[in-house]
């Protein structure tokens, strides 16, 4: 979702998101570790540390190359991810680490043990929902929302009426990137994490956002639903071995048959 | 070198093709190992440069005809017990056909969709090739018969394709095809006007491109003697690449040579000195490069540009907002 605004705004495809999202699980993990945090209430420590992060990352560095070519700011945020995985690594650890709360193996069964339900599945299904309304209102009903997505449209005429890009831009990017610490906090209720964890999560931000739609905030939310239906249905019919080839092979195919993704508008 | 006469030039080049040609009967193996390794990643910039530099078209899957060059080199060998050189060309031709159909299917797509289906092709193709055992060995690798002749042999080969993806590099960049392509760069719409047969160009200039990664993949394969998915396919090869590329120069003759020569030394400098902190520096050199020279020292080499903080300030005013 972080990743659809960041891209859908302001034209930069941020390949340190996985990195971010990654950092934002290493909070959620510290604080549980030390402070005994739940991990659901750390989401927000974790969205304000990478807002500002990510506030810091666009008003220092990616704010000089919006202009660039598309192939600058790829690099530039690939430079980004390789400084803060390095780094992670060597202040975190390689090691993974996993967040076992108490409710962790809870579950509810329904239809009389047929499906089950683990009860931290559906807490992290309800907290993406939420985050993604919020995000949505936020942008079609506030006055920085609608400056935001004025500046998408066009960027000189949204400068004629007065708004300060560079403090829209900045605003973006924090909030994409508190999407990410956001998106960190449940991963690391799921899986386990280490450093490298993001590089694998940046590629699925990529086939999600594409399924649903450049840089729609609700398309990333059909995305990410179309892409774990696409996985768990080519896991049981095909085998667990191709989920990871049919989900790229299929990013390939959308975008040569609907590179406006699945709520996307058709494009000139 | 742009202000060097004609023929203090070529002299200069026969100079450093002989002492190249001398390097292996005078120097250690490390060295040898290190230019080895320096010629492979410049001969796969140089190929990157014709799609990503010349056509503008950014390829962010070029490590793609790198791992199949390997591995069809690697099963021929192996499974079928061929030659090396039948392996080696059989990979290169495979990489070329694949680039072909890759190309007319997805040089199509304009910007960054492009990026992302060559990206995402890249991650198919390397899921495929660790998910068919039966065929490929798997996720645990092939190991390649090991060779009975010098490791500068190797040497050679990279040099010889150094030598032949420079020379058509220079040939194109003063040919029509070049030209071609730098239109379609520029603005594709205006090229297709003007009688430039978009696809047919791009489409070439990307085979070019498959061919020569796909011998470098099938060298490589071989004198390192194991690959497996993780190391062959990975998107870390694309992305050094071009940023050598960038950092050299894209879309020039000579920039994606000095590219790969400055990175490879750097960082062979950091692995040696700051071991733990090599990506954290090589980071930090990406984000410095494209935000200060993001035209490649090239300009500066040649004097088109002059290093000063005022012309880096200017690139800067351009792009920011």
């Amino acid at each position: 979702m972080g990743f659809a605004l960041v891209w859908g705004i302001m034209n930069v495809i941020n390949l340190a998101h996985g990195a971010l999202i990654m950092l934002g699980a290493y909070v959620t993990f510290w604080l549980f570790k030390i402070g005994g945090i739940d991990p659901f209430l750390s989401i927000p420590i974790s969205m304000l540390a990478l807002f500002v992060l990510g506030w810091l990352i666009q008003r220092l560095l990616i704010n000089y190359v919006v202009r660039a070519p598309i192939l600058i700011t790829f690099l530039l945020t690939f430079g980004l991810e390789l400084i803060i995985v390095d780094l992670a690594l060597n202040f975190f650890s390689a090691d993974n680490r996993s967040v076992q709360t108490f409710y962790a193996g809870q579950h509810w069964e329904l239809g009389g043990g047929d499906i089950i339900i683990p009860q931290v599945h559906l807490y992290t299904l309800l907290v993406a929902l939420a985050l993604t309304a919020v995000m949505q209102l936020f942008l079609a009903k506030t006055r920085t929302g609608n400056a935001i997505r004025a500046t998408s449209m066009d960027l000189d005429a949204a400068r004629l009426v007065g708004i300060n890009i560079r403090q829209i831009y900045a605003l973006t990017f924090a909030i994409g990137a508190a999407a990410a610490g956001a998106a960190g906090s449940l991963i690391s209720l799921n899986y386990s994490i280490n450093p490298g964890a993001g590089e694998f999560y940046t590629p699925i931000a990529f086939v999600v956002c594409v399924l649903g739609g450049l840089g729609s905030i609700s398309g990333a939310l059909v995305g990410g639903l179309a892409f774990g239906v696409i996985q768990s249905l080519s896991q049981a019919f095909i085998g667990p071995a191709y989920q990871n080839a049919i989900a790229f092979g299929l990013l390939v195919v959308v975008l040569l048959l609907k590179p406006s993704g699945i709520l996307g508008k058709a494009s000139s | 070198m742009g202000k060097l006469p004609a023929r203090a030039r070529r002299a200069a080049l026969g100079v450093l093709l002989l002492a190249l040609l001398a390097v292996p009967f005078a120097t250690s193996g490390y060295i040898l190992r290190l230019l080895t390794l320096l010629f492979t990643f410049a001969v796969m910039a140089e190929a990157w440069n014709l799609i990503g530099g010349f056509a503008g078209y950014v390829d962010f899957g070029s490590v793609v005809f790198f791992g199949l060059g390997g591995y069809t080199t690697g099963l021929l060998m192996t499974k079928l017990k061929l030659p090396f050189v039948a392996g080696w060309l059989a990979g290169a031709a495979l990489c070329t056909v694949f680039a072909i159909l890759m190309g007319l299917l997805l040089l199509r797509l304009r910007g960054h969709y492009f990026g992302i289906a060559t990206l995402g092709t890249s991650f198919a193709v390397r899921e495929i090739i660790a998910n068919w055992p039966s065929v490929t060995g798997g996720g645990t690798g092939i190991s390649l018969p090991i060779y009975d002749f010098p490791n500068s042999v190797f040497y050679f080969i990279m040099l010889g394709l150094l030598i032949a993806i420079v020379g058509l590099t220079w040939w194109l960049s003063r040919n029509r095809l070049g030209f071609g392509l730098v239109a379609i760069r520029e603005n594709e719409q205006a090229a297709e006007v003007l009688g430039v047969n978009a696809l047919r160009y791009k489409v070439t200039a990307y085979a070019l491109s498959g061919f020569f990664i796909g011998m470098t993949g099938g060298a490589y394969a071989y004198w390192i003697t194991f690959i497996d998915p993780t190391t062959i396919f990975d998107v870390g090869i694309t992305v050094e690449v071009i940023i050598m590329a960038v950092l050299g120069g894209a879309g020039s003759v000579a920039g994606p040579l000095i590219g790969a020569a400055i990175l490879t030394v750097i960082s062979e400098i950091l692995n040696a000195y700051v071991p733990n902190a090599h990506l954290t520096v090589l980071g930090a050199i990406i984000v410095l490069v494209v935000l200060l020279i993001p035209n490649g020292v090239i300009e500066y080499l040649t004097f088109k540009r002059k290093l000063s903080l005022k012309s880096i300030g200017a690139t800067l005013a351009q792009t920011r907002v």
